[in-house]
């Protein structure tokens, strides 16, 4: 067997025609009907397809927007692409991106459909539907949720724009990075706030930590052991008490030191 | 890692082994207290699993491939057997090949549960199981060139990607029909949910003689990902996405894996979490194949209302990890994510409500008489054909046999909860959908006794020593039946092999002898019934070999003679 050349081949999608291209600019102005769906499974992990169904189905219900699947390419407006593209999909979603009358808007639905996802470079997947077939409108989220599926459709069939909010901060002059809690001792912050993780996980862990800072912090006479035993009451919650507990264990010993 | 010699489960299998081929046992090692390795001789291996198969109540896992060169000079191969007689435990049955002649004798002919293990060692490895019967691709693409096996070490670069080596098809299809038969494909592209599989039944008439499928149509690569681009610890987000559907089993099944191999103890608070969400999933997962049955029979009304109920395991799933799906919660040595009251009482007031509506479409269900018609008898798995193919979960429960890792193998929290086990001999799809609607609210249960029985403590484990070239099995029982992952370590923290194995994978190969005997208008509720990722096709061809010619129906007039059972588009 020879040793591997690096011959990698690359796929280039089909183009559109023109023609189409202008029948598809009067499809999205004109278009006063019901759109009609197809959807290609182009290597997906079933995530994507389970949120295109629960946008589908009663809760979501997109047919109340007249969106509707088809099962076959030639009744379809709008072809609807999830995974990678693999190298085995490739000719059925060909043949089936072929078999859909135009004009077609094709959507890219997942981060796998949109760009190959974690997938991307791998040797049996061509890196996402654009490299197969020419893309009209990108669905991303891994999966995209229901809400945002619904908003894909709403830019795909013109009736939304993209509504994109971007802000560019220039560090001024002397700008400084604020350090947060400068009253607690750094050492006893990590040590409170590693406790936390290894209890609590990660995103719960930094809430009950932040929470324990500002108790901490609070100066209103009270000592400590009263205002924390407040917040616990209001609370009521016995998993947050064991571990806020365990902080103030942490706390009692001085500086924490390690986390064990 | 060593293990104490009294703790250890599964001693008398090895012995027993060790009794009947005295010379060919060259090795045995202890993983965990439930998982053995014995290295057997290469001409012993078939005679080995046989042995464990079917002597001592032993069931094929996986069939895992090695490339080994850079570790010992050989390939290897390991046949892991999930032994359920007496003494429940993991034994792996591994064999070195020599690099020079590749070859091995064939498992298969002895025991047939390998058959599908083997045609994938050949594909990634090139490794060549003599007396193979069935020697077509199994994994690669039909387009992916002869001669280059992507899981040798030193084949190619995870980034190659081959030129296209042929613009057509050339997946053979077996027929092992005597008479004329009129051909029937099935693929790979559908309109309902989940992956492509391209099925070819072959009818006379009205009557389903035989089947075959090509499947592996989302073949991305994922093995080699894990053993170059990741990182060990990363890999738990990618088992997250090798199904949609049961992604956090699997996400459970690898990081215990490398628990396992490590010897690190996951705090039992973490363990209960995963059960919880091991749980949550199962929820999901029975509801959508409870709408499907619903939908495959014409009950349209009865889909639309288990897919709306189905939604509250979504939001539950939401609340509980912050994702719908693929739930990111594991890390080696732990979960991401507490239960705090918040969570915990609306987990509560969900199942609540999943159990009082579930009961109640349940009840519609399974009163509506058409349903119990349309499910019993069919898609027969005879038992012992279950005993040859090993399959899982509720597809090898409905046919009389008791496997259910939970609770021959315990993992996670499972050890200390009361799981009930649903066992039926209808050995049809009226007993697999059945299962499953109990096992729906076994569910619940469960998670209600985890929410009241949560331990304290830590939910992750910082901290512990990572050892190149340790392996170890994982295993879960997912919705499907049982996932299980090999992964031994490698050098600079990435894996140097993981195998991954779904449930699916398992319930496969016997799914011709459910198809074999129906009608063709039962084909869609027998695929749906293993749960496997779901039927098919956009369009059907039929194709009378008699006549030569072909007619195209649309698979929307398939599924409604499904559904009506009148007018046969066949006729």
């Amino acid at each position: 067997m020879n040793a591997a050349q690096p011959v990698t081949a690359t796929a280039s999608p089909e183009s559109e025609r023109e023609q189409a291209t202008r029948l598809k600019r009067t499809l999205l102005h004109d278009i006063r009907r019901s759109v009609y769906v197809f959807r290609i499974d182009s290597g997906g992990c079933n995530a994507c397809d389970i949120e295109i169904f629960a946008a589908l189905t009663p809760v979501f219900d997109v047919e109340r927007f007249g969106i509707k699947v088809v099962p076959s390419p030639r009744h379809a407006d709008v072809i609807l692409c999830t995974g990678a593209m693999t190298r085995a999909m490739r000719l059925p979603a060909l043949r089936a991106f072929d078999a859909a009358p135009d004009p077609k808007i094709v959507i890219a639905y997942g981060a796998c459909g949109c760009t190959g996802g974690i997938f991307h470079d791998l040797y049996c997947v061509w890196g996402g539907i654009d490299k197969i077939i020419p893309v009209d409108v990108y669905i991303p989220g891994c999966p995209p949720t229901p809400a945002a599926t619904i908003y894909g459709f709403a830019l795909g069939l013109g009736l939304l724009d993209q509504k994109l909010k971007a802000t560019h901060h220039v560090e001024a002059e002397g700008e400084q990075v604020t350090v947060t809690h400068p009253r607690i001792p750094y050492g006893l912050r990590i040590a409170l706030e590693r406790e936390a993780r290894r209890m609590a996980g990660y995103r719960q862990g930094r809430e009950i930590v932040e929470n324990f800072f500002i108790l901490m912090e609070q100066d209103d006479g009270a000592p400590i052991r009263e205002r924390i035993a407040d917040f616990l009451a209001r609370e009521n919650d016995p998993r947050l008490a064991e571990i806020v507990h365990r902080l103030e264990e942490i706390c009692a010993r001085g500086n924490g030191g390690t986390d064990q | 890692m060593s293990v104490s010699t009294e703790s250890r489960r599964g001693t008398g299998y090895v012995a027993a082994l060790r009794q009947k081929l005295p010379s060919s046992v060259l090795d045995e090692s202890w993983q965990t207290a439930e998982q053995a390795t014995i290295t057997v001789t290469r001409e012993a291996l078939p005679e080995a699993v046989e042995t464990l198969y079917y002597g001592h109540n032993g069931w094929m896992s996986v069939v895992v491939g090695s490339d080994e060169r850079l570790l010992n000079g050989h390939f290897a191969v390991y046949y892991v057997l999930s032994m359920e007689g007496s003494e429940k435990s993991y034994v792996v049955v591994r064999a070195l090949v020599p690099p020079d002649t590749m070859e091995f004798p064939s498992v298969t002919p002895k025991v047939p549960a390998a058959v599908w293990g083997e045609r994938e060692v050949r594909d990634m490895f090139g490794l060549r199981p003599v007396g193979l019967p069935d020697e077509r691709r199994l994994v690669l693409p039909d387009d992916w060139p002869d001669d280059l096996y992507p899981l040798r070490k030193d084949a190619m670069d995870y980034r190659l990607r081959p030129e296209v080596t042929t613009e057509t098809e050339t997946y053979k299809f077996i027929n092992a029909a005597k008479s004329e038969t009129t051909v029937v494909p099935l693929g790979p592209l559908h309109i309902t949910s989940d992956e492509p599989g391209h099925f070819r039944l072959f009818v006379d008439g009205e009557d389903i003689i035989d089947a075959d499928y090509r499947l592996f149509y989302v073949h991305r690569g994922m093995e080699k990902l894990a053993e170059t681009r990741m990182g060990y610890n990363d890999v738990t987000f990618l088992a997250d996405r090798i199904c949609g559907i049961c992604g956090f089993t699997h996400s459970v099944a690898y990081a215990s894996s490398v628990e396992n191999a490590l010897g690190i103890n996951v705090p039992p608070r973490a363990a209960t979490i995963r059960t919880i969400l091991l749980e949550v999933e199962r929820l999901h997962s029975h509801l959508l194949n409870l709408g499907l049955a619903c939908h495959f029979v014409g009950f349209d009304t009865g889909f639309m209302h288990f897919f709306r109920v189905r939604e509250k395991s979504m939001e539950l799933a939401e609340l509980l990890t912050g994702s719908r799906k693929t739930y990111a919660l594991n890390l080696i040595g732990g979960v991401r994510r507490d239960i705090l009251a918040e969570q915990n009482l609306r987990t509560r007031q969900l199942i609540g409500e999943l159990r009082g509506e579930v009961t109640r479409l349940l009840d519609i269900l399974l009163s509506t008489p058409n349903m119990r018609q349309r499910l019993e008898g069919i898609g027969r798995l005879e038992k012992q054909v279950a005993r040859d193919y090993s399959p899982v979960g509720p597809t090898v429960r409905g046919s009389g046999h008791h496997r259910d890792v939970r609770i021959d193998h315990p993992y996670a929290g499972y050890g200390s909860i009361p799981v009930g086990q649903h066992v039926m001999d209808g050995c049809d799809v009226l007993s697999r959908t059945l299962i499953r609607s109990q096992e729906f609210f076994d569910s619940i249960t469960i998670i209600e006794h985890c929410l009241d029985n949560a331990p304290p403590g830590p939910v992750l484990v910082e901290g512990f020593t990572y050892t190149p070239h340790r392996f170890a099995l994982g295993y879960t029982e997912a919705p499907r039946g049982e996932d299980i992952h090999w992964s031994m370590l490698g050098d600079n923290q990435k894996l140097y092999r993981w195998r991954c194995r779904a449930a699916s994978y398992n319930n496969w190969p016997s799914l011709r002898y459910m198809l074999r005997g129906n009608t063709v208008s039962d084909a869609p509720i027998i695929v749906a019934s293993i749960d496997p990722c779901y039927s098919c096709t956009d369009r059907v061809t039929v194709v009378d070999v008699r006549k030569r010619d072909a007619t195209v129906i649309p698979y929307k007039e398939m599924e409604r003679y499904c559904r009506e059972r009148t007018n046969s588009p066949l006729k």
